[in-house]
């Protein structure tokens, strides 16, 4: 909402500056947005006195003047009929600027000097008069500022107004706030339509068949208007509370909306059929041009005001082309209604209608001020536009509007949800000061009746929000809580997601959040089948484009959208994970699934390059690994990592199912080369994705402890010469299904291919550690059992031994 | 005699400092304490001292004789010594080349951020509750006052999904879901993703809020400046100014946003706090007695106060970002900022 200081001063008394308006409005909870100062579209134009006109020798429309302003004399040579000697008018300088852009320069007309120029209201752009130069008919100082003597510099208050106040959407609701809190008195305009002619109800009539939507409608006529522009007053009101001028009578009824918050309109009445009203729900299919020249066709339930036989405006919405104001209109019927606010929301906003309305019939406008605006309305029209005003006013009022009763008021109460305490009379008198019937109701007690126009206030808890922020919050004491808190009690998904953030940035691993809306062609890109669950996506019914039009089904996509922009930019050396929900669609109305996940992409190198190592290329197991620490750190034990894991996305010989207790939980391995081929990536990458809630689940932070073994191990390493489908973990697997007491640990140490084994072969080195808790181990006991070991492997795999130590 | 003795031991200690080799020390041994040495010739010469002067003669060459002794000794122990860490210096290497780095890897911005104010919070004796992120129209706005065809819906841009069921677009369905299930008091603090179809320089169709509430008997307005105070001081400093400026929520009243003192203009006036010297961060307010009612809390018994803020809006203040957007663009160069 835009207020222009001047405007405001029509209703109330203003001495501070702008900036300290401003600044009081702010902290009452009309935020100003910005302080605009506005001045004409001129400069350097004063006002000054003609001391002498004498004919041109050369030109016999022009005169030659001498002009005075500020002490100095100027010659100038003027052509308007009007000047004359003695006058005081407007003087543009050497230098000025006028509107249009044109500077005034120093130069001779028919060989007369000319020092500036003689200006009228029209070349200024402050008024129509263009017959003569401006012949200013108060007593101002010669050589003032023109724009300042005259009271043409404003300056315009721009306000957010929340959506609760609607009675703030018109300059007179926010001079009640600004005369509240400068301590003036409102002043509201004299509203004495003159009456003249027949009688209303002799021409025209008003029906409402659909009161639930326009519970009261009022028309007036006004009869013989001349369409004409508004004069200069009312356009410079209307363009700094940024509404464009159009006509006289136009400009009234935006004027007025402006000035009370009271949308209306004016219909031509001439186009309106049988020469009446009717108040409707539109028909479905109804089609309908309204002013903006669009033809819309209607749903079912649209309030349409009607004549006689068809919609001539879209109820509280717009006009219809139809019944529009034109040059050559002469009687107009006044519109000054009241309608439903959730019907006229509903409608705008299936329309795309947000005018401004709308935009006030849904906050709720005065339903006691319709017949004031009408008369306002009605008074300015025929003032400005010579019309005559019909006696009477039509005020169908079908449905009483539902004002809010008495609200009984605590003084207890106010200051005990403040932590205040706000003297009872202050109380009385900040609510009285905003026009409410404040009356003592018993020891502390009130009953408190809101005016009309506020229609957001109805319970006591609103009428301690109006008390404090009038007595301001800043007067509100800083206190705490006088209860001690529990201490906070921390979720196990919250312990276990902070552990894996931990773990994985210190282990080298940088955090990415990525939107949680992907591309619906990811799923093609990832080659998921047509039946994946992962295509079961939740989709955004009005996405802002249709690369972010579905919710992820999994953190993948994400971390390989992150890989290839920053390859892209030049980085391809990449740690990074995230951890974040993937969503699941369920049935119709149902809230889809969601999961916690964490997944996690390396590529490029291993470590930073640097004289020291570096170069190496990390692979699968740099991210298995990744995958082995974090079950470490949050205690599991018994993963399983299982090779007859298969994803379109993954390399088929480089991934595998992560496992725990049976129940997969998420995979390891690298991009397949065909993904990677189609993104346009170089480099290969690596991947993990596990499920955080599955984690979460297992977790258990119990810790036993084991006694620190006192008798030292033996170890023993054997080199097994395998085929090279044999996997190690097979060969693990018989080790541990063995149950041998005296084995303490097996560890692979060395997988090797190459010079010294066939083709086909490998050899794996396999380190065995025996202890006992309760002895020294002899060569002999552990000879026994690791032979034990070594020929059920060697039985199962069918290995050969390279070499025992 | 006395005197002889006397410049023979200064004449030695004067010669320990030069021998820097252990042949040179050897040489300096020998030539006041060996067989044919100076002192030792000295000794030799005290028979040709009268008897009363002998003995305390006597007893002087022999103490400069051990006195040299332990002081040739020492030099020496400190030659092989000097000797040891030459042969180390062999071995030096260019500390000047840089170390193996272990590269901690970072927390993304928002979670740094998101960390802190939990962390502030904790203090408090607030617990972080966690809620869905697609979330029905109820939650999302019916049982916090905003009714379906009510303009403060317009507040806030919604991406749906059906009807019914939208990407929610705050953190404040979690006050609720909370309170449903838990009687006061209540104390928590509710970070997560929240979505808006708007996208420019200063918004992302995805961000962060944390939402904080606290119910109880007998809370006021002044608490939640208390408590807000103490927060802001904590994540801008000390001596931030702030102030309480009347709002609108519809889930709470009266409602106040939270402005600080401009951390770019200091109040001066900047494009950043659009000349205000105020910045806004965060909504709070006392929770509605609407809300109480859709949770079966009395309002009579229990009041409470709710607070909002965009962690982008802060970490952007904190750490001078101008543009949101590069918050999910996750470029490592940005990233490795942090």
């Amino acid at each position: 909402m835009r207020a222009p200081i001047r405007w405001l001063q029509d209703y109330v008394d203003i001495d501070l500056p702008p900036g300290e308006i401003a600044e009081r409005l702010t902290m009452a909870g009309l935020e100003v947005d910005a302080v605009e100062p506005k001045r004409p579209d001129f400069s350097d134009v004063v006002v000054a006195r003609v001391l002498s006109v004498k004919p041109h020798p050369g030109a016999d429309k022009l005169s030659v003047c001498e002009v005075r302003a500020g002490g100095a004399v100027y010659p100038v040579v003027c052509g308007a009929p009007n000047v004359r000697a003695g006058m005081l008018s407007a003087f543009a300088k050497v230098g000025a600027v006028i509107p249009g852009g044109y500077t005034i320069k120093s130069t001779k007309i028919r060989g007369e000097a000319s020092e500036g120029m003689l200006c009228s209201e029209e070349e200024l752009g402050i008024g129509e008069d263009a017959a003569g130069i401006m012949d200013i008919g108060e007593d101002l100082p010669e050589g003032a500022d023109l724009a300042e003597a005259l009271g043409l510099v404003d300056t315009v208050l721009d306000i957010g107004i929340t959506p609760n106040r609607s009675d703030c959407l018109s300059v007179i609701g926010i001079a009640r706030e600004v005369a509240f809190l400068t301590g003036k008195t409102l002043r509201y305009p004299a509203v004495d339509p003159k009456e003249g002619g027949g009688n209303i109800g002799g021409v025209t009539s008003v029906r409402i068949l659909d009161p639930d939507l326009c519970p009261r409608y009022t028309a007036r006529m006004i009869r013989n208007v001349k369409i004409g522009p508004s004069p200069a007053w009312m356009r410079r009101r209307l363009e700094a509370a940024g509404m464009r001028a159009i006509n006289n009578v136009v400009d009234v009824t935006n004027f007025v909306m402006l000035e009370f918050g009271q949308p209306l309109h004016a219909f031509d009445f001439r186009f309106l059929e049988e020469g009446r009203i009717e108040v409707r729900r539109s028909r479905k299919g109804e089609p309908f041009v309204s002013l903006d020249g669009k033809e819309r066709t209607l749903g079912g339930d649209v309030l349409m005001i009607c004549d006689g036989k068809k919609p001539v405006a879209i109820g509280g919405i717009m006009g219809g082309l139809n019944s529009e104001v034109k040059d050559d209109t002469s009687d107009i019927l006044l519109e000054s209604a009241y309608f439903n606010p959730s019907s006229i929301r509903r409608s705008a906003r299936s329309l795309g209608m947000g005018t401004d309305a709308a935009y006030r019939f849904e906050r709720g406008i005065d339903p006691e001020g319709v017949v004031r605006a009408a008369n306002r309305a009605a008074q300015l029209i025929a003032e400005l536009s010579g019309g005559t005003i019909l006696r009477g006013i039509i005020d169908e009022h079908p449905k009483p509007v539902a004002a809010a009763g008495a609200i009984s008021l605590r003084a207890e109460r106010v200051n005990a949800v403040l932590g205040t305490s706000i003297p009872e009379p202050e109380m009385v008198r900040i609510l009285e000061g905003i026009e409410m019937k404040v009356e003592k109701a018993g020891a502390g007690r009130y009953s408190v009746r809101p005016p009309s126009f506020r229609v957001d206030i109805e319970r006591e808890i609103d009428l301690v929000e109006e008390i404090a922020r009038l007595w301001g919050f800043g007067r509100v004491p800083v206190t705490m809580p006088c209860a001690a808190p529990e201490p906070p009690v921390q979720s196990g998904k919250g312990v276990v997601e902070g552990r894996i953030r931990d773990f994985l940035s210190g282990s080298g691993y940088t955090e990415v959040i990525n939107y949680s809306f992907i591309t619906p062609l990811s799923a093609d890109r990832l080659g998921l089948p047509e039946r994946d669950e992962r295509r079961g996506w939740v989709k955004i019914a009005n996405p802002l484009s249709e690369d972010q039009s579905v919710l992820r089904t999994t953190i993948l996509w994400s971390l390989v959208e992150t890989w290839r922009r920053n390859a892209y930019a030049g980085c391809s050396d990449l740690k990074i994970y995230e951890i974040g929900k993937v969503f699941f669609r369920r049935g119709e109305g149902e809230l889809p699934l969601e999961r916690n996940r964490v997944g996690g992409l390396i590529t490029g190198a291993r470590y930073d390059e640097s004289w020291g190592f570096g170069g190496v290329e990390a692979d699968f197991f740099d991210l298995k690994g990744v995958v082995e620490g974090l079950f470490d750190v949050l205690r599991f034990s018994g993963a399983e990592y299982r090779s007859d894991f298969r994803e379109p996305f993954l390399h088929p010989g480089r991934c595998c199912g992560v496992s725990l207790g049976g129940e997969t939980v998420g995979f390891v391995g690298e991009i397949h080369p065909a993904v990677q081929a189609a993104l346009d990536l170089k480099a290969r990458a690596v991947v993990f994705e596990l499920d955080l809630d599955a984690l979460t689940e297992r977790f258990s932070d119990r810790v036993a402890f084991r006694e620190i073994p006192r008798y030292p191990s033996g170890s023993r390493d054997t080199a097994f010469l395998v085929d090279r489908t044999v996997e190690a973990e097979r060969m693990l697997r018989i080790v541990r299904e063995g149950g041998e007491e005296l084995l303490e640990s097996v560890d692979i140490f060395d997988v090797y291919t190459g010079r010294g084994v066939e083709e086909g072969k490998k050899s794996v080195a396999v380190r065995f550690s025996y202890r006992s808790s309760g002895r020294t181990l002899t060569d002999e006991e552990i000879r026994t059992v690791h032979e034990r070991i070594v020929s059920a492997i060697v039985r199962e795999t069918g290995a050969r031994i390279r070499g025992t130590e | 005699m006395r005197q002889r003795l006397e410049e023979l031991e200064r004449a030695a200690e004067s010669e320990l400092p030069g021998a820097d080799s252990e042949e040179a020390l050897a040489a300096v041994r020998t030539k006041y304490l060996g067989r044919k040495g100076l002192l030792t010739g000295m000794l030799r010469n005290l028979a040709a001292v009268s008897a009363e002067e002998r003995p305390a003669l006597g007893k002087l060459a022999n103490d400069i004789k051990e006195r040299l002794t332990a002081k040739i000794d020492s030099r020496a122990a400190q030659l092989a010594a000097s000797a040891g860490e030459r042969a180390l210096l062999r071995d030096r290497l260019d500390v000047s080349l840089p170390g193996r780095v272990v590269r901690r890897g970072r927390f993304h911005p928002i979670s740094q951020i998101r960390q802190e104010i939990c962390g502030i919070f904790a203090g408090l004796g607030f617990s972080v509750v966690e809620g869905p992120e697609v979330e029905s129209d109820y939650y999302n706005f019916e049982a916090l006052n905003i009714p379906k065809d009510h303009p403060a819906r317009d507040m806030q841009d919604t991406f749906y999904v059906e009807e019914n069921i939208v990407l929610r677009t705050h953190t404040s369905p979690v006050q609720v879901r909370v309170m449903e299930k838990r009687r006061p008091p209540v104390r928590i603090l509710s970070p997560g993703r929240v979505y808006r179809p708007d996208s420019d320089i200063s918004h992302t169709p995805m961000f962060h809020q944390i939402e904080g509430l606290l119910v109880d008997r007998g809370i006021r307005f002044s608490d939640l400046k208390g408590i807000l105070t103490v927060f802001v001081q904590r994540v801008f400093g000390e001596n931030t100014a702030i102030r309480f400026r009347p709002s609108f929520f519809p889930f709470t009243e009266p409602s106040a946003e939270v402005d600080i003192r401009c951390v770019i203009c200091r109040g001066a006036g900047c494009r950043v706090c659009k000349q205000s010297g105020w910045l806004e961060i965060l909504g709070s307010g006392m929770v509605d007695p609407a809300v109480f009612r859709s949770v079966g809390y009395d309002a009579e018994e229990v009041t409470g106060f709710a607070f909002g803020m965009g962690l982008e809006r802060i970490a952007m203040l904190k750490y001078g970002i101008t543009d949101i957007r590069l918050f999910f663009e996750n470029d490592i160069r940005f990233l490795r900022q942090f």
